[in-house]
């Protein structure tokens, strides 16, 4: 259940990857330890699935090249600054955007973990252009209970999902602290999920406070300890958001040589160690 | 006479959103939102007792902005009357008849009140790649839209939106499921919507700013009243609640 960060990635991201969901929201919780451990071994995913408002993580997996498509709502900075990478990706074209809504990615992943074939969205989503954009995601059909036109979404099952927590327990059972964002629900509608905690979870901890132990052990494959592992991003009960850090990254990466230097700065250059 | 009191233009927004807030209305925002948190606070504090406010990906309810934080997902904000969870909010803004007021953005915005925060030229190959619209599309189910902006300028109020993160009227209006965009707020002036055209018109111009300021910065040309009217300033009591919700300063800085 335990592992390290290079034992979970090097075992259970394998090469060749479909869809791999990363966690966290803006510049929360993202799980970068996990992230790090991807660009150091260069393993990626042939789609990317973000939360409904992506950040760093998102960033540096696209710059890194580690992943031709980003599905995904949002991937910024919020008062920091648009994300480098992603512009610099998409607007060349080296990764290509399959557009969603929050709406999409929640109801989608409810979809994904319950067994449901597709899901049905709120009328008036269409009036957006993000469903016209993404026509293999979309499709309209007749309600048929009332004979209405209806946009209904695809599920999303990723085969990966990479989360943060606050604690686990030796049975793998998540102990979360402050917001969870969409974090479970991606757990739950993935087949392999890797949690990213800060530390084990002291005894007796769960069973004092057992309604934050909202994701149980068996929908967990494997749990890496990694202490202060989200910064530069926050870790929500843990410790805030680095903005100093945030702010050099998106100094560097305005650049392809600022990108890389941030990796080797980071740590982050390819070690070709396996598992 | 009372005597002039300097405020910022962050500050004169955030109290003329106050402004359109009613008691015991659901508000709710997203990204890059201390503004119109500000604006419900402050509008709790004053016009709006038992307004309630949904502070965008954090699923706080009711945070007591003590302080106003810069990030819509920062734990301080769950320091609220409630919390809910993020897919739980995104649920409910799905019901079409809860949430009164939608405070949206964009990097385009247009006489329609369609907001842009996705693609900026042809979508496939974009010029500018802007973040996306998280939930955007919902402000078509919502009973008003609020838009806000801190740029006015040509390259953010355009003609039309290169993409539609975000819809304003519809040339059929009927197909929009709430009341569609409202008022919006910016630097220099508040622009309302005419109830028969759906098109932006100017309201208010800021103390200070010309209506060919306005026009000069602005890519569509809105209708024009019949009567313009500069905007009111806030006043002292609503100045001193927001510097005491945001003692950082971030409704002051580069305003």
């Amino acid at each position: 259940m335990f592992l390290s960060s290079a034992e979970a990635i090097g075992r259970l991201v394998p090469e060749g990857t479909g869809l791999l969901a990363v966690g966290g929201m803006h510049m929360h919780n993202n799980p970068m330890e996990l992230v790090r451990e991807l660009v150091r071994r260069r393993r990626g995913a042939r789609r990317l699935l973000t939360s409904p408002s992506a950040s760093l993580a998102a960033d540096l997996l696209i710059g890194a090249g580690l992943v031709d498509e980003v599905a995904t709502a949002y991937i910024g900075f919020e008062h920091l600054g648009l994300a480098p990478a992603y512009r610099r990706a998409a607007e060349s074209g080296t990764v290509t955007v399959l557009e969603l809504c929050e709406a999409a990615i929640v109801h989608g992943l409810y979809a994904g973990a319950g067994g449901l074939p597709f899901t049905a969205l709120p009328a008036g989503l269409e009036l957006s252009d993000v469903s016209s954009a993404n026509p293999e995601h979309f499709h309209t059909i007749t309600d048929p209970f009332t004979g209405v036109r209806v946009l209904v979404a695809a599920p999303l099952r990723p085969d990966v999902a990479l989360i943060h927590a606050l604690a686990a327990d030796e049975l793998g059972n998540v102990f979360f602290a402050g917001a969870h964002f969409t974090d479970r629900l991606m757990a739950m509608a993935a087949k392999t999920v890797i949690v990213q905690v800060e530390r084990m979870a002291n005894a007796g901890e769960i069973a004092a406070q057992p309604a934050e132990s909202v994701l149980p052990g068996f929908l967990v494959t494997a749990v890496v300890v990694a202490p202060r592992g989200c910064l530069p991003t926050a870790s929500h009960r843990a410790y805030g958001y680095d903005e100093p850090a945030l702010r050099s990254y998106l100094k560097l990466a305005r650049t392809e040589d600022g990108f890389a230097e941030y990796l080797q700065i980071n740590g982050m250059v390819a070690t070709g160690v396996t598992a | 006479m009372s005597v002039a009191v300097e405020y910022s233009i962050g500050e004169l927004m955030a109290a003329v959103m106050a402004r359109q807030l009613r008691p015991s209305e659901v508000a709710i925002m997203g990204a890059v939102s201390a503004l119109p948190q500000a604006a419900c606070r402050l509008a709790q504090l004053t016009t709006a007792p038992g307004l309630w406010f949904i502070a965008g990906g954090s699923g706080a309810v009711n945070p007591h902005l003590e302080p106003l934080v810069a990030s819509s997902c920062d734990e301080r904000l769950l320091n609220a009357e409630a919390v809910m969870t993020l897919p739980d909010v995104i649920l409910v803004e799905g019901r079409g008849d809860l949430i009164n007021v939608f405070f949206a953005g964009g990097l385009q915005i247009d006489a329609r009140g369609n907001c842009n925060l996705g693609p900026i030229g042809h979508w496939t190959h974009p010029t500018l790649r802007g973040p996306g619209g998280v939930g955007l599309p919902f402000v078509s189910r919502a009973g008003r839209v609020v838009i806000y902006s801190m740029s006015h300028d040509r390259r953010t109020f355009v003609e039309r939106v290169d993409f539609v993160s975000g819809p304003g009227f519809p040339a059929d209006p009927r197909e929009l499921r709430g009341g569609g965009p409202s008022l919006i707020v910016t630097p220099l002036c508040t622009m309302d919507f005419d109830p028969g055209r759906h098109l932006a018109r100017l309201a208010t111009l800021h103390s200070g700013v010309t209506l060919d300021q306005v026009m000069e910065a602005t890519g569509f040309a809105p209708i024009l009243p019949v009567k313009l009217e500069t905007t009111p300033a806030p006043t002292p009591e609503e100045l001193s609640i927001l510097r005491r919700l945001d003692p950082a300063g971030l409704l002051r800085v580069g305003a």
